[in-house]
């Protein structure tokens, strides 16, 4: 029965996978194709980005050094731009399909009324989620290291790697917070809503946070606050207790989704 | 007989709208159980609380001596569920899906083949490409591919064509004849007439009859036709169980009786009767007036 529920999850949830990695890969590939002509090109770049409004390339994420630096180029391109995109519509996807939007279709009956509980059924189905998360991680920070690679825009490929962990832990919390709105909600499209409506929230409040100083601490009520691959490429540090964080987000959102789902009625 | 499906003042609300109301019932091992009503009037409830979808709000359901909401996979262990319109995933072939309910079930693989033949199923069309009744015969090979000691049927046979309906309850008899049981919900009423042992009709959330068909047949009034030689005077037909309903000033009288026949047909022994029709409600006139009338109408 574990293998069933496995596999037909991983069935499901492959095409939008294998489509969002695509996704990922390409964009990763061509941005890190441009790197040196970027890099190349550095006082030219820098000169016409001074010319811009902050706000403007604060709401990119092009602050905090020069963009040819590998930590701000991959942060800027990717990191807050890419991956969250990603995360949000792989997380929220992935998250309201097995309870919220399967009930509404009338499919969750099927596999509920056979021998499989709904712990088992929804755990089996978060840790297949939880593979699909990591491998869309692996994937767009791949893309981006294999084309670095090949036109020798000399990144760090080993500091390049570990973004892949809290690239992971930042998806899976969307996946969690997901999950458990989900549940709650029986509803696909308002657990969606909320979490997605959340995340724009959140990286508003980021880029409040930083454009005026006085407004500094609201971004510690940001998940972006939180997941600095700017750092962790530039100096190699991984910020350990953001990416904890983001693992409690997960860890919690999955376990009240699964106690929920355990202890509630199942009305469409 | 062992109660295998038993529900005390079993009620659920959602809110403060009605679900259904103080259900008594108990399904007999080895029996086909029918169950009735009208759109609306908490069949689906009663067979979502029956497993463990939804808790009661009051009242005691058992399958198989197991609370449904607190023992829902030991009790799925042992029935199969087929509902009215199951959602199958499209992008898997019929064959596909039916494996995938057999792993789920403790089946191998491949154990649908003989009852897909035997309904002409084609397993290897996408589930999204089958029509309303052949989507509906993968429910129906879901449900007979297995052994489970109990059925839960809800409007099995919506969207078959009469030939598979016909080897449905067929199947269903084999299945009886396993001493499995059944608890069949329908609106085709021929089809519970022919395969029920007995049935449940629920109205407004309420249970308003629970009977053998041939006690609700017998239970229910006979309309009784006379052509007489010449008018009759009223008493005449002032009987016990008797109700004259018309005719009483002509030679032709309309007469309802319930219960036993002979007090009437003594009382027109005396009589010079030229024609005489006794009518008796099928099961499906008998449904409909509990269906569309009001409870204490319906009883009588």
């Amino acid at each position: 029965m574990t293998g069933a529920l496995l596999g037909l999850e991983a069935r499901r949830s492959r095409t939008l996978t294998f489509w969002l990695a695509i996704v990922a890969i390409i964009y990763g590939a061509l941005v890190a194709a441009l790197y040196p002509t970027m890099k190349a090109n550095a006082k030219l770049l820098e000169d016409y980005l001074n010319i811009l409004p902050k706000g403007f390339l604060a709401a990119f994420g092009m602050m905090g050094g020069s963009l040819v630096d590998p930590g701000n180029f991959f942060a800027t391109y990717i990191g807050i731009f890419l991956w969250p995109i990603l995360a949000a519509l792989g997380g929220i996807l992935l998250a309201s399909r097995p309870v919220a939007a399967d009930l509404e279709r009338g499919f969750l009956e099927l596999p509920l009324s056979t021998r499989a509980s709904r712990s088992r059924y929804l755990g089996l189905t978060i840790a297949v989620h939880a593979i699909a998360i990591g491998v869309l991680a692996s994937a767009t920070v791949g893309g981006f290291l294999v084309v670095g690679w090949l036109v020798g825009a000399g990144f760090d490929n080993g500091r390049l790697l570990l973004v892949v962990v809290p690239a992971a832990a930042f998806g899976l919390a969307i996946h969690g917070a997901t999950s458990a709105l989900s549940v709650a909600t029986l509803s696909r499209g308002l657990a969606g809503g909320l979490v997605g409506g959340v995340l724009l929230g959140m990286y508003l409040l980021d880029i409040v946070a930083r454009l005026q100083p006085d407004f500094e601490w609201v971004g510690a009520a940001s998940a972006f606050r939180y997941f600095d691959v700017r750092t962790l490429i530039n100096t190699g540090v991984l910020d350990v207790g953001g990416t904890l964080l983001f693992l409690a987000v997960a860890l919690g959102g999955w376990a009240i989704a699964i106690w929920r789902f355990r202890t509630r009625d199942l009305v469409a | 007989m062992t109660a295998v499906i038993q529900a005390a003042g079993l009620t659920r609300m959602y809110g403060a709208r009605r679900g259904i109301l103080d259900l008594d019932i108990e399904v007999e091992e080895g029996e086909i159980f029918g169950f009735l009503g009208p759109n609306g009037s908490g069949k689906t409830t009663t067979i979502r609380t029956l497993l463990g979808f939804l808790r009661p709000t009051r009242g005691t359901a058992t399958v198989f001596g197991l609370d449904p909401w607190t023992r829902a996979a030991d009790v799925h262990g042992r029935l199969c569920y087929l509902g009215s319109d199951p959602a199958y995933l499209g992008e898997l072939t019929a064959g596909q899906q039916l494996d995938y309910l057999a792993s789920l079930r403790g089946l191998p693989a491949g154990a649908w083949r003989a009852v897909a033949e035997r309904f002409d199923l084609d397993p290897s069309i996408a589930v999204r490409k089958l029509s309303r009744g052949n989507r509906q015969k993968v429910g129906v090979v879901a449900t007979l591919m297995g052994h489970e000691p109990l059925l839960i049927l809800d409007e099995p046979t919506t969207g078959l064509d009469p030939l598979m309906q016909h080897e449905f309850l067929t199947a269903l008899g084999e299945v009886r004849s396993d001493g499995r049981t059944v608890f069949l919900s329908s609106h085709n009423l021929p089809e519970v007439e022919r395969s029920c042992d007995r049935v449940a009709i629920i109205r407004e959330g309420r249970l308003v009859e629970i009977s053998t068909i041939e006690a609700l047949l017998a239970s229910h009034r006979r309309r009784v036709s006379l052509t007489l030689a010449a008018p009759a005077p009223v008493s005449s037909f002032e009987i016990p169980n008797v109700e004259l309903i018309g005719g009483a000033d002509g030679r032709e009288v309309l007469l309802m009786v319930q219960g036993d026949v002979n007090p009437l047909l003594r009382r027109l022994a005396s009589l010079d009767v030229r024609d005489l029709t006794i009518t008796t409600p099928d099961v499906e006139e008998i449904f409909l007036r509990f269906y569309g009338a009001g409870t204490e109408e319906a009883a009588s």
